[in-house]
């Protein structure tokens, strides 16, 4: 459960967010709206990269303000370039990097990366360098990587903007599939419609909250 | 540009460990300062050329991907040496280099980086008491050296955008855009950690 109260968030004199007020339970949920509407910063609010200036945001009850740390554990981040996250030579290191932090063991550790990387069909990449791959391959493993530490909740900035049309739908249905809480920014809000719930943010504001196919199809309107 | 020349392969270079591979090559390395003349040199560079692409099993092009860089040097270093001592001097020098290079090529191109920088935090170990972090140190350096070919991307990009703009020999105006952009992929890879939990991460 995701709660946002009266959040705030000012850049400068520019108005980022203005006074949000939402819970967020479902198992899926879109967030949509035009270039600079606040989607991004929404985003990073979720997993407290982000403070507002004024309102809470509480995940399963911690305070970002206070508890990001545990918060950060707990919420899995997807950036939408994938080049920014990848930081590992190859495919199986850079997988096992993010769980450094957990103190597995190693065997565990090696468990855990096989496991994903066969998971998200990337076990034939393994030794590949990372940064020599296809945008959709390294969005995978961007994706991998974030999952491979099994988090509750996954945020995802904008996954498939820098993707063909083939790749996004093949990384949004992979993160339709799975069984943590996902919320995804996205321009692309065709993947969406199976989605339980959509948020519309313009101006700062959630301006449509509600169904996805409904809300999609109102933001459509908007846009005409 | 690649980042990690690591690839992959079964041989038997392969699975030696980093540690052996790093000892070896310091030997070599010794050995190819105290052997002289141009026929045991050029043998020992052979060896080490059939080590390569018998051995380790990785192909010519590799092999020429690690001579490559040194060519205009062997170029400078020739007419240097032939006009300061000798032929032979020029020669001696030249098989040297070259069969130094292969050697570190052989350890780069077979090891991953994490069982390099594992290496670098094991000798790192004494310096805990000091305070220092040897995984910090290790990730540190592997951290450092995927930036170096992301920064050299970025200088790439704004000289195409330049050149695209008819700002040919413009150079000087091209730092402030290649800062900014590093700065700002920086803050990136900052929140990127963050996110994946390195705050938590004590470095042990």
């Amino acid at each position: 459960m995701i709660e946002l109260d009266q959040v705030s968030i000012r850049l400068q004199d520019r108005i980022v967010l203005d006074d949000i007020s939402v819970s967020i339970s479902e198992h899926r949920i879109g967030v949509i709206g035009d270039n600079g509407s606040g989607k991004s910063t929404f985003a990073r609010l979720l997993n407290g990269l982000i403070v507002p200036d004024s309102g809470f945001v509480k995940v399963q009850d911690l305070d970002t303000r206070n508890d990001g740390k545990e918060i950060r554990s707990r919420v899995g981040f997807l950036f939408q370039n994938p080049d920014n996250q990848i930081v590992m030579p190859t495919v199986a290191e850079e997988l096992e990097l993010g769980l450094k932090p957990l103190k597995l063991k190693v065997a565990d550790r090696a468990r855990r990366v096989e496991e994903a990387l066969e998971r998200f069909s990337l076990t034939h990449l393994a030794d590949r360098s990372a940064h020599l791959l296809s945008g959709g391959e390294k969005q995978l493993v961007a994706l991998a990587g974030v999952m491979v530490t099994e988090p509750e909740i996954l945020v995802c900035d904008e996954p498939t903007t820098l993707l063909d049309r083939r790749n996004a739908t093949h990384v949004m249905r992979l993160i339709a599939e799975l069984s943590c809480q996902v919320i995804v920014i996205t321009h692309h809000f065709e993947h969406l419609h199976d989605f339980d719930r959509v948020l519309v943010i313009a101006n700062g504001k959630i301006t449509n909250d509600g169904p996805a196919k409904l809300t999609i199809r109102q933001y459509m309107e908007t846009l005409t | 540009m690649i980042i990690g020349l690591y690839v992959p392969g079964e041989s038997i270079v392969h699975r030696f460990s980093a540690g052996p591979k790093l000892i070896a090559m310091f030997c070599i390395g010794y050995t190819m300062a105290v052997v002289d003349g141009p026929m045991a040199l050029a043998t020992l560079a052979m060896c080490i050329a059939f080590v390569f692409v018998f051995i380790a099993g990785l192909r010519l092009q590799h092999l020429w991907t690690a001579t490559r860089p040194l060519v205009i040097w062997i170029g400078i270093i020739a007419v240097a040496q032939i006009g300061i001592a000798d032929a032979q001097t020029a020669a001696n020098v030249i098989l040297r280099l070259l069969a130094l290079v292969w050697t570190a090529s052989i350890v780069t191109y077979t090891t991953r980086l994490t069982d390099m920088t594992a290496v670098i935090a094991r000798l790192c170990e004494p310096l805990r008491p000091l305070g220092v972090s040897p995984d910090r140190v290790a990730f540190l350096i592997a951290l450092t050296i995927r930036l170096i070919p992301a920064v050299f991307d970025t200088v790439r990009g704004v000289r195409e955008a330049q050149r695209a703009r008819g700002l040919e020999r413009v150079y000087l105006a091209g730092f402030i855009p290649v800062l900014t952009r590093v700065l700002r992929q920086s803050d990136d890879l900052s929140d990127a950690l963050v996110a994946r939990g390195f705050e938590r991460w004590d470095g042990s």
